[in-house]
């Protein structure tokens, strides 16, 4: 390949020294600034047409997530296994007759992957955790991993994301941050393969510009914040 | 040599694409929509020239130092058990591709919108050995079904009405009857092709960057389509030109920040997917292998060519849509896969300098193109030496050039040019009508075929001067 000089001197972005670092002490900054993040994430996650709900505990959760079934006459739900999401929902759910499957831990063998597949198409509704709420853009962070599968926020036509502080940031640049911190180092062995980065429901606008909801992806996007956080390990 | 050269001329086309009275109005429409959003995302984003700047710099310095990037992405994407290849020329990627889906075993492959397969028109070669494929993105959909090129790189079927859609999806889907409402419409595409998602053995798709620091491959849609051809078939292939490597996550996320405001006026596209290599063990969902494919093809001979800085393009078509002769003749009229103001140099790049023998000339230089551009390419420049090009290979005719020459000359010579003026204002007579000058007889009728042009003065500035002072 040929060498060259170039049109004038350029370097690439410059990267953290130390990102895990860097994290924690963003983190912390950012533990002060909650308040306002999280209006500001509250305020773009509405502008690209999500729904936000806000709830007192992870025990408020069910409830909420039943209300939004009710609303909808959503009757099957699946969901990340209460240890991914920082919240136990089936027991509620399936009492209000709602009923709940929850995603493996691990990769099932060949046949029950078939059923869940078949399954996880006729949902009428998907609940997943959130690692990153992006307060600039509205954006939901997730990365999947074993027991945190990809299409749960992608084939039902209604997605629930149930995330509280810990989740937020200010700034896509912060986000590049975070990005640089997990993959310094190995990646944790159950982490996944694939970061998704959701900024609204899915949409086209294909034909004549005419803006339609729902192409391939969900119709719908919530997010439940829950102020006294979730029992997750962070 | 890329693709087949078009041989009607550029005159012809364009002038097709001018009678066409939708597509002029869709064209309008769209462009000027882009237009607004594109103004209004930046006007509320004090950070973006900086960032635009920084974002060139990037891509500047990705190019400097271009295989050891590709090294370390390579090296990256077989450590989380990818398989790269490295494709030299079209036929070469077209081939590799093949084998993979022979060897899958795949009769039916789901692809997200991609302009590199595009490029190298990979669903004919799909189609040759029987497997199908199926288009995913609602607008390339469109136009598969239509058996159309796309016209535009973000919307792809914007040429074609509401009802035309309609009418295309009763026909070839067998939905008699269906109204022209994008909802309806909407609604049958995902139907169709959610089924086609869940039974594809294999997807394809394109990619945005690909950051070497991680073996991380990254998709910017709006529909989810990316989404599920990366998740659900055994098998994902992405076909990415070489030049699209970034460094590492910090440079990313400084072109996630401007990329879907340059293209859409959105603050993000709806989803970014990063792929770090094939599903983990434990992962419910994902290709049990993934393929990335880097497409050469007259890119690496343009890091020393006048091309250079063509290599910066996002495609986001921030320059079609305030380029005035794409706003009036649109996509197809260009006559290859990318059409634009970077169409233009991306097909030099791809086919060679006599394929824009007259698209070198679809411009005004007017440098909204330039203006436009998130990593500020100098497209205005490229098309100059582009034309420059074409006239040293001799590539225009004779007599083009002989009269180029002479007007250079007399524009070097004021005397010249003063008498030149005295002449003009005396020929011309027979061929002023009410004020413009709209038919010139035998080789010049050229220039005046499709333009009028302005008389000369009865006395010219320099004359009146002269008698003022």
């Amino acid at each position: 390949m040929a060498k060259t000089r170039g049109l004038f001197p350029a370097s690439p972005a410059e990267r953290p020294t130390q990102p895990r670092q860097r994290l924690d002490l963003l983190r912390r900054e950012l533990s002060e600034r909650c308040p306002q993040t999280l209006a500001r994430f509250r305020s773009e996650f509405e502008r690209v047409a999500g729904v936000f709900h806000r709830v007192a505990s992870a025990s408020d959760v069910p409830a909420e997530l039943e209300r939004i079934c009710h609303e909808r006459a959503a009757r099957r739900l699946i969901a990340w296994p209460a240890e991914e999401l920082g919240v136990a929902i089936a027991p509620a759910l399936s009492a209000a007759g709602i009923a709940v499957e929850s995603m493996p831990h691990d990769r099932p063998p060949d046949a029950e992957r078939r059923r869940l597949r078949a399954l996880i198409a006729e949902a009428d509704l998907g609940v997943t955790g959130a690692d990153l709420a992006v307060a600039e853009t509205g954006t939901l962070v997730l990365v999947s991993a074993a027991g945190r599968p990809r299409t749960t926020s992608l084939l039902p036509p209604c997605h629930v994301a149930v995330f509280d502080r810990t989740a937020l940031v200010e700034s896509l640049e912060q986000v590049g941050l975070v990005l640089e911190a997990w993959h310094d180092g190995p990646a944790p062995p159950e982490r996944g393969a694939a970061i998704n980065f959701i900024t609204g429901p899915s949409r086209t606008a294909d034909i004549e510009l005419t803006l339609t909801r729902g192409v391939h992806g969900p119709k719908e996007i919530h997010a439940i914040f829950v102020d006294g956080g979730l029992g997750l390990h962070g | 040599m890329s693709e087949p050269i078009v041989t009607t001329p550029l005159r012809e086309r364009a002038s097709n694409a001018l009678r066409d009275r939708f597509l002029h109005e869709a064209l309008d429409i769209a462009t000027t929509k882009f237009i607004a959003l594109r103004r209004e995302a930046f006007g509320d984003f004090p950070q973006g020239e900086a960032l635009r700047d920084r974002a060139r710099a990037i891509k500047e310095a990705t190019l400097q130092r271009l295989d050891a990037h590709l090294e370390t992405l390579v090296a990256n994407v077989e450590r989380v058990g990818g398989h790269v290849h490295f494709a030299t020329t079209a036929e070469e990627a077209r081939r590799i591709i093949l084998d993979i889906a022979r060897r899958t075993g795949a009769r039916m492959a789901v692809k997200s919108k991609s302009m590199a397969t595009e490029e190298i028109h990979l669903n004919d070669a799909l189609e040759a050995i029987g497997v199908t494929p199926v288009e995913t993105d609602l607008g390339e959909y469109i136009i598969q079904l239509a058996h159309e090129r796309p016209s535009h790189i973000i919307a792809p079927a914007i040429h074609k009405t509401k009802g035309q859609v309609a009418e295309l999806f009763s026909r070839e889907l067998h939905r008699p009857g269906l109204a022209a409402d994008p909802e309806v419409l909407t609604k049958i595409a995902r139907e169709e092709l959610r089924e086609k998602f869940l039974q594809a053995d294999l997807g394809i798709t394109g990619a945005n960057f690909a950051v070497a620091e991680t073996g991380t491959v990254v998709l910017v849609t709006n529909e989810g389509n990316g989404r599920m051809t990366t998740s659900l078939p055994r098998v994902h292939v992405a076909v990415m030109g070489v030049e699209k490597v970034i460094p590492s996550m910090t440079d990313l996320a400084v072109f996630l920040a401007i990329l879907a405001k340059s293209a859409t006026g959105q603050k993000l596209s709806v989803y970014t997917t990063l792929v770090q290599g094939p599903r983990r063990p434990g992962e419910l969902e994902g290709p049990d292998e993934f393929h990335l494919v880097l497409l050469d093809n007259g890119r690496i001979a343009q890091i020393a060519g006048p091309l250079r800085e063509s290599l910066y393009c996002l495609r986001c078509g921030a320059c079609l849509n305030v380029c005035p002769v794409y706003r009036q003749i649109g996509g197809h009229a260009y006559g290859y896969t990318y059409p634009g103001p970077i169409g233009i140099l991306l097909t030099a790049m791809l086919n060679g300098p006599a394929s824009v023998k007259d698209l070198a000339h679809a411009s005004s230089l007017c440098g909204a193109c330039a203006d436009a551009c998130p990593v500020r390419i100098d497209i205005p420049k490229m098309l100059i030496e582009l034309r420059r090009q074409v006239d040293e290979e001799r590539i225009a005719p004779w007599p083009e050039r002989v009269v180029f020459k002479a007007f250079a000359h007399i524009l070097a010579h004021p005397v010249l040019y003063r008498l030149g003026a005295r002449i003009g204002r005396t020929l011309q007579r027979p061929f002023v009508r009410d004020g413009r000058i709209r038919a010139l007889p035998s080789f010049f009728g050229q220039w005046t075929r499709t333009r009028d042009l302005p008389p000369v003065a009865a006395r010219t500035f320099q004359e009146r001067w002269r008698d003022l002072s």
